[in-house]
């Protein structure tokens, strides 16, 4: 009996101490192996993708798709689970304080300054992006080099680009404003047509980032940095600007929608006259799915329309991280980006730089079709401004509560 | 001693998760409040997020307007559900089971009444439209803004809705054990229905009247669920300031979010111990029947 239980002590106190010291040896020789190994180490295990859940249409190309062609390409099997961005964060959060050292998210759908809560609070994997092949060949590395202003250094895998829009349906306006100077007459001629959604809203906060560019004369004055002088004589431009528009919008500006879906539905209701979207071709995807009239097209504006990159990251307790890789290196890979490029996919815009492909290759891209309703990159290419560092995001966020919403 | 370790042990089921989650969650905020075993590193002093809180005219509006919201709807609730219940008691047996159909929002969840009282209530919605299409409104324009009011009408219809049944159900269980001679003598010495209602059955439902106030109140006063749907940009509800402090901000701010839900949960321990003194000695000067 006593030796019966000596013997299941000695198993456990063996079962538990080389643990974590070997798979800290494994995943750190993961930073250095080819990638031929890192695939053979994750073939046949499951991968969790932890992502923004929102999009019916990006669920369905994930879980088909993507699914299908990590199952034949690499034998895995591919876990989708919903999750926003602010919520899985939280999660790593508790598990780092608890000390979990085996948690249950492969791989993050991340940017912006989630991944810069991320990085700061030390809950990413890496540097492993420059072990991924795919990066490697088709990826621009000055375009990886930030993330709204925030050093990758190879903790984030791009896999999608997107650009800021502005929807408006045919049928029911004629000509949408063209600049910011437009778009400030058009809300004072319609009283109740316009409105945005409310900051920290991913959407909302970066319509008044957009709008900070054009009220305070450009982008670049900010792009070397967070200068709270600089932010303390420019911001006030913004302030007023918001402030003066307030009474001529949606519901007298007493409320603001809660998020950008909440604005989906106000246009599409025709309560107001313009949707907004980080994503190019939201309003075609909306339409296929039936819920924007046929009519619907996008407009950017001239003074400039933000766009920025979307990544993926590995958590630093991620139980799969070999599996993590292989698929953050399917997702950037050519097949996919042009898989995802199709509108009735997803639409969204390829990270991979175009020049890099062979002119075979390029060419598929250049003769996606992108339907009626999304604006190709000759139109959005012209306008495109980089995204401001996160401590500019921030500072205007709370700014907005602080001067536009509680004054 | 062995007494003592001996129950405790049998309680122990019900003390652990107590002192592991409740306790550990409440010392874990109040922590975190202070800037200790934040996330990141915090800088400054130890009461900077009190500091800036109570500094904020912003965050006494947001409290104030909660408290407003949690009291009308809580105050309303008690109210319809004592005159509903007190009603449904009244009659004949056969279509006492019917009445059962009271308990239906019971089991509603908090969203989902959220997203009824939106689908009818909002300028585009179900009550609009059908204003519209009788030609009692030109345009949907012109229907009375009754989600955007500014006065939060929209979740204290929710949480009147909620929690009407529920305080029918605290009052019924009373009325049940009622014993009706009392209304009959009372009946036959002449009292009208007013004086009946007032002067013997109220006093005896009070119990209830103030359990279920007390709980719709602080419910209310913190949920999330319902204001995430109804409430207005401004004044915003504290429970969606939290949220967005806790899940969109820098995690520098982290301090901030939860020195709210520290100065939400005093408040909830301060109300009930003011409240039951009150109530204690408002009854002390009542007779007992």
């Amino acid at each position: 009996m006593l030796k019966k239980h000596i013997a299941l002590i000695a198993f456990w106190i063996l079962f538990m101490l080389p643990g974590p010291a070997a798979a800290k040896n494994t995943e750190d020789s993961l930073l250095q192996i080819p990638f031929q190994q890192i695939a053979e180490q994750a073939r046949n295990h499951q991968v969790r993708w932890y992502m923004f859940g929102g999009w019916a249409h990006v669920n369905a190309w994930v879980d088909t798709y993507v699914a299908g062609e990590m199952k034949k390409r690499y034998d895995i099997d591919l876990v989708r689970v919903p999750m926003d961005a602010g919520i899985f964060i939280n999660k790593l959060l508790n598990e780092k304080a608890a000390g979990k050292k085996t948690g249950n998210i492969d791989l993050l759908w991340i940017n912006g300054e989630n991944f810069k809560n991320a990085k700061e609070a030390g809950l990413l994997f890496g540097p492993f992006a420059q072990q991924l092949p795919n990066i490697r060949k088709y990826v621009d590395p000055e375009s990886m080099a930030h993330d709204f202003g925030y050093p990758v250094e190879g903790y984030e895998a791009p896999y999608g680009r997107a650009q800021f829009v502005f929807e408006y349906d045919t049928a029911a306006v004629s000509a949408p404003p063209q600049t910011i100077t437009g778009l400030n007459e058009w809300i004072r001629a319609n009283p109740g047509s316009f409105t945005y959604p409310q900051p920290p809203d991913f959407t909302g906060s970066a319509f008044i980032r957009q709008l900070f560019y054009a009220v305070t004369g450009g982008h670049e004055q900010y792009l070397s940095g967070w200068d709270p002088d600089l932010f303390a004589r420019k911001a006030p431009l913004l302030w007023n600007w918001l402030n003066a528009i307030e009474p001529f919008l949606w519901q007298k500006g007493q409320t603001y929608p809660k998020d950008s879906a909440f604005l989906d539905t106000l246009f599409s209701r025709g309560e107001v006259a313009f949707g907004m979207s980080y994503h190019p071709s939201h309003a075609q995807n909306k339409i296929l799915e039936g819920s924007y009239p046929k009519s619907v097209r996008t407009f950017v504006m001239k003074d400039g329309s933000i766009y920025n990159t979307h990544f993926t990251a590995i958590p630093f307790n991620a139980p799969n991280k070999a599996g993590a890789m292989v698929l953050a290196d399917f997702l950037i890979s050519m097949d996919a980006q042009l898989s995802k490029y199709h509108p009735d996919k997803w639409g969204d815009f390829p990270a991979l730089d175009l020049k890099r492909l062979n002119p075979k290759e390029r060419k598929q891209f250049q003769s996606v079709d992108l339907g009626p309703a999304t604006l190709g990159s000759d139109t959005l290419n012209p306008v495109a401004v980089p995204e401001i560092p996160s401590d500019y995001l921030e500072a205007l966020e709370q700014g907005w509560k602080e001067h536009v919403l509680d004054n | 001693m062995s007494w003592t370790i001996k129950h405790c042990l049998r309680l122990s089921p019900l003390i652990l998760p107590y002192l592991v989650l409740f306790c550990g969650g409440v010392f874990l905020t109040v922590c975190q409040s202070f800037g200790i075993l934040t996330p990141l590193p915090h800088e400054g002093g130890a009461l900077d997020a009190y500091a800036k809180l109570l500094a904020d005219p912003a965050f006494f509006a947001s409290f104030f307007f909660s408290l407003g919201v949690a009291a009308v709807s809580a105050l309303l609730a008690v109210i319809t559900g004592t005159i509903l219940a007190y009603r449904v008691w009244q009659l004949p047996r056969q279509l006492a089971t019917a009445s059962l159909v009271y308990k239906i929002p019971l089991i509603l969840p908090h969203i989902s009444v959220a997203f009824v009282i939106l689908i009818f209530w909002s300028p585009s919605g179900i009550v609009a439209s059908v204003a519209h299409w009788l030609g009692v409104i030109q345009t949907l324009h012109d229907f009375p803004n009754l989600l955007y009011s500014g006065w939060g009408i929209g979740m204290i219809l929710a949480y009147t809705l909620k929690g009407t049944p529920f305080s029918m159900l605290l009052v019924m269980a009373l009325l049940f054990r009622f014993d009706v001679r009392q209304i009959q003598t009372a009946t036959m010495l002449g009292a009208s229905g007013l004086r009946i209602f007032f002067t013997i059955v109220l006093p005896r439902l009070a119990p209830a009247l103030h359990t279920g106030f007390i709980i719709l109140f602080l419910y209310s006063f913190g949920a999330f669920d319902i204001p995430y749907v109804l409430s207005e940009s401004r004044p915003g509800m504290l429970s969606i300031h939290v949220y967005n402090l806790y899940f969109k901000h820098d995690l520098a701010r982290r301090p901030e979010a939860m020195a709210i839900l520290v100065i939400m949960f005093c408040f909830a321990v301060l109300f009930i111990i003011a409240y039951s003194k009150i109530v204690n000695r408002l009854e002390s000067g009542v007779r007992k029947l």
